[in-house]
């Protein structure tokens, strides 16, 4: 039995949302398949009021053994530094975060805001948010680029906006179940298992790319998003294409941009007006490259690749 | 008159055009998106059936352009098969030799 706590900070339940349609495994699966103690949830907790500070306080003075905790949000530290605008059970939740970390045998942040700060940490910032290890590409966040939580890893980053039902509830089945210390985390504490590919990795549009045919408007059935849309796919990390949403599709499969929400400068351009799904150019030439590539390169392999170009890659071809 | 005709009509007017020595505004080339934007939405505002305007605005020549001598071959716009530029505020038949400043690659 592994005792799990999940908290909200500054969030929208987005990510919360997204657990609760988990498939592989369900939220369900959590408690009778692998025996996970879900102590308590902002959806799913039944205590309220001083049931629930006690719970806290005795999950902080080690009376509870605390095996995961899960963060879901920003660390608010407005005004001033204080986290007075979040309070929780009775005080800020920043120091509930700060305490419960360091009794956690595993610590995750699920979700942008938690990893990095995401929407809320975007400028100017009014609620001075951070993530739990990370503000944006900055290492240290909340709890200092030293923590480790009691199992010896640090922070455990889910990225996403949200994140995929399913990342989060096999990340947590893996906790749970003793096979934390074979994760792998990437630079950013992301599980390399997730994070190592591209959400351009199974892209149905990669034909598309390839010929450097674009789509001009959303939803085409032709035409890799990248060129004109905005389409961050080819230097996100995320399996959206490989572990699909809803079992079924993913946003640019369905004919919309990636925004790139599981890397740290998401929102990218700090939201800028013109920004959002419109490819950035300097010169006619895209801002930022596919992963790995220059733009001398670039440049020679569109005209290679427009100059092969079949007719069929100008048509649609996923037909109703 | 068949899509292709069409197309075909349409290819020789601007070509003729371009000929005769149509002036069109090839600078400033859009350095930013908001400069990218500001031709769009002047586009979006002409008739439809304003082709001179079109050509005019977005800067056609009838040749390779600049000092990479950049044309509508390498354009993520231009449909190579169909010979078609398919940025949807232009939307007119181009030569692959041809250029204009809404060029992206």
């Amino acid at each position: 039995m592994a005792n799990l706590l999940w908290l909200q900070g500054g969030a929208c339940s987005g990510n919360t949302m997204s657990f609760l349609n988990a498939e592989e495994p369900s939220a369900c699966d959590l408690v009778t398949d692998f025996g996970i103690n879900v102590l308590w949830h902002p959806s799913l907790g039944m205590e309220l009021g001083e049931n629930l500070q006690k719970l806290m306080r005795a999950l902080v003075s080690g009376q509870v053994p605390l095996d995961i905790f899960v963060f879901e949000g920003s660390v608010v530290k407005a005004p001033n530094g204080t986290g007075e605008w979040n309070r929780f059970a009775g005080r800020p939740m920043m120091d509930w975060v700060r305490e419960l970390a360091n009794v956690a045998s595993f610590t995750v942040a699920v979700g942008d805001c938690a990893t990095w700060g995401g929407i809320p940490a975007t400028a100017p910032n009014p609620s001075e948010s951070v993530g739990l290890q990370f503000l944006k590409r900055g290492h240290g966040g909340f709890l200092g680029k030293d923590y480790k939580s009691k199992a010896g890893l640090p922070v455990i980053n889910i990225p996403g906006c949200p994140a995929h039902p399913d990342w989060i509830t096999q990340i947590v089945v893996a906790v749970a179940t003793g096979r934390g210390g074979d994760l792998t985390l990437d630079e950013f504490q992301r599980p390399k298992t997730f994070f190592q590919s591209f959400t351009q990795t199974g892209c149905t549009r990669n034909m598309h790319f390839a010929y450097k045919v674009s789509a001009t408007e959303f939803g085409q059935r032709k035409g890799c998003l990248f060129y004109d849309l905005g389409c961050r796919g080819p230097m996100t990390h995320s399996p959206c294409n490989r572990i699909l949403w809803n079992r079924q599709s993913s946003k640019t499969r369905a004919g919309m941009p990636c925004m790139g929400c599981t890397e740290p400068e998401f929102p990218f351009y700090d939201l800028a007006p013109g920004t959002v799904f419109k490819t950035q150019t300097v010169m006619g030439v895209p801002r930022d490259m596919p992963l790995g590539v220059d733009k001398t390169g670039y440049v020679k392999l569109t005209a290679a690749a427009k100059a092969a170009s079949p007719k069929w890659a100008e048509e649609d071809i996923f037909v109703v | 008159m068949s899509a292709n005709g069409k197309d075909e009509a349409v290819l020789k007017t601007i070509s003729d055009m371009m000929a005769a020595g149509l002036e069109t505004q090839t600078e400033p080339f859009p350095e930013t998106e908001k400069e990218f934007g500001a031709i769009l939405t002047e586009l979006r505002h002409l008739d439809s059936e304003d082709l001179k305007s079109k050509l005019v605005i977005s800067g056609f020549v009838n040749h390779p352009y600049g000092p990479d001598q950049q044309r509508c071959l390498e354009c993520m716009y231009y449909l190579v098969h169909r010979k078609w530029c398919d940025l949807p505020e232009l939307s007119v038949p181009v030569e692959p030799d041809w250029w204009c400043r809404l060029w992206r690659i």
